[in-house]
């Protein structure tokens, strides 16, 4: 009985979230409809035409790709604990994304990764697919 | 000769065919991201908390989407793009971490979230009075904030099943987990924003 009614008070309670939901969904201003809209076109756009839409990143990647191959060459000469060279990678491959890129000018950070004794504890490892 | 224009012909019959799939298939990626996208940005604003940030993660799966699984079955490409995204909101909060501690490095603080008003982000119902906007405001606004403190996988459970409507096995899909997994994460979910929201909510 306590059961069915515990049901019913989540059923209750799911249907007024997705209710208040939808309202603000239905209510999105014009100007973030018409950037989703060209967001879309652009998805659209790769599928008729097969290219990639970021190439401009492509001559930064290559220089970034280039700069953390050294960085990892000289970190490997050092003696590390494992878990600061395991949280060292992680961080690198975070940094390798497209966004990440204007971090890497700046080669102080790669001292500090070095030195942060606590790299590894802050970092989750999820097990994340795709 | 006649071979050769046949052969043209055939080849221009292949060509006109598969240009009609791929424009077939155009409407119809089309038809699904349009009906999707606006359900996918709250679902992304509620997780990242910012509304630019949360339309370039929907930009990109959109585009992973047409890149990677145009060609499958359309019944699939909501749980594989809901994949996709919340692929994208996981590593989205990975480099803020790892940019909140540069920044703490250089001296700066990386957390530009305190500038997040959800009130001023929330849209304006139509067809209401003041007094009803401000209560769902507001009630929206205390639902966003318990979403959000939830542990990842109980939010993303939550918000695939209730917001966006995804069964249990297209929830399990898009989590990369299992159906059971899914079950025991929005259970969670749901008690702990129950508790949390209070009876009052309701």
């Amino acid at each position: 009985m306590k059961e069915r009614k515990d049901m019913a008070a989540d059923q209750a309670f799911t249907e007024k979230a997705k209710q208040l939901f939808d309202e603000s969904v239905e209510s999105l201003d014009a100007n973030t409809r018409s950037r989703l809209n060209r967001g879309r076109q652009a998805a659209l756009e790769e599928l008729a035409t097969g290219r990639r839409v970021r190439v401009q990143w492509a001559p930064a990647a290559g220089a970034a790709a280039a700069a953390v191959f050294a960085v990892v060459l000289w970190i490997g000469n050092q003696p590390v604990d494992e878990l600061t060279a395991e949280a060292s990678a992680a961080d690198f491959e975070i940094l390798l994304t497209e966004d990440s890129f204007e971090m890497l000018e700046d080669l102080e950070f790669y001292s500090w990764i070095e030195l942060d004794e606590e790299a590894g504890e802050t970092l989750e490892t999820e097990d994340i697919v795709g | 000769m006649n071979a050769c224009v046949a052969s043209f012909a055939v080849s221009c019959e292949s060509g006109d065919r598969k240009g009609v799939r791929t424009l077939q298939r155009e409407r119809e990626l089309n038809r699904f991201l349009a009906e999707v996208e606006k359900r996918a940005l709250r679902i992304a604003e509620i997780s990242v908390r910012d509304r630019d940030e949360a339309l370039d993660l929907v930009q990109d799966a959109m585009i992973k989407l047409a890149q990677k699984y145009a060609d499958r079955g359309s019944d699939e490409w909501t749980p594989l793009f809901y994949r996709i995204l919340q692929n994208g909101v996981r590593d989205w909060h990975r480099r803020q971490m790892v940019r909140n501690r540069v920044m703490v490095w250089f001296g700066r603080s990386g957390n530009d979230d305190n500038d997040y008003d959800a009130i001023a982000a929330a849209p304006d119902p139509a067809g209401r009075t003041p007094d009803e906007q401000l209560q769902s405001h507001e009630a929206m606004q205390s639902l966003e904030i318990a979403v959000g403190e939830l542990p990842t996988r109980q939010r993303e459970a939550f918000m695939l099943r209730t917001f966006e409507g995804l069964d249990v096995a297209g929830t399990a899909t898009a989590m990369g987990c299992s159906e059971g997994s899914v079950k025991t994460h929005y259970s969670r979910a749901v008690h702990s924003l129950r508790e949390s929201l209070g009876e009052h909510w309701q």
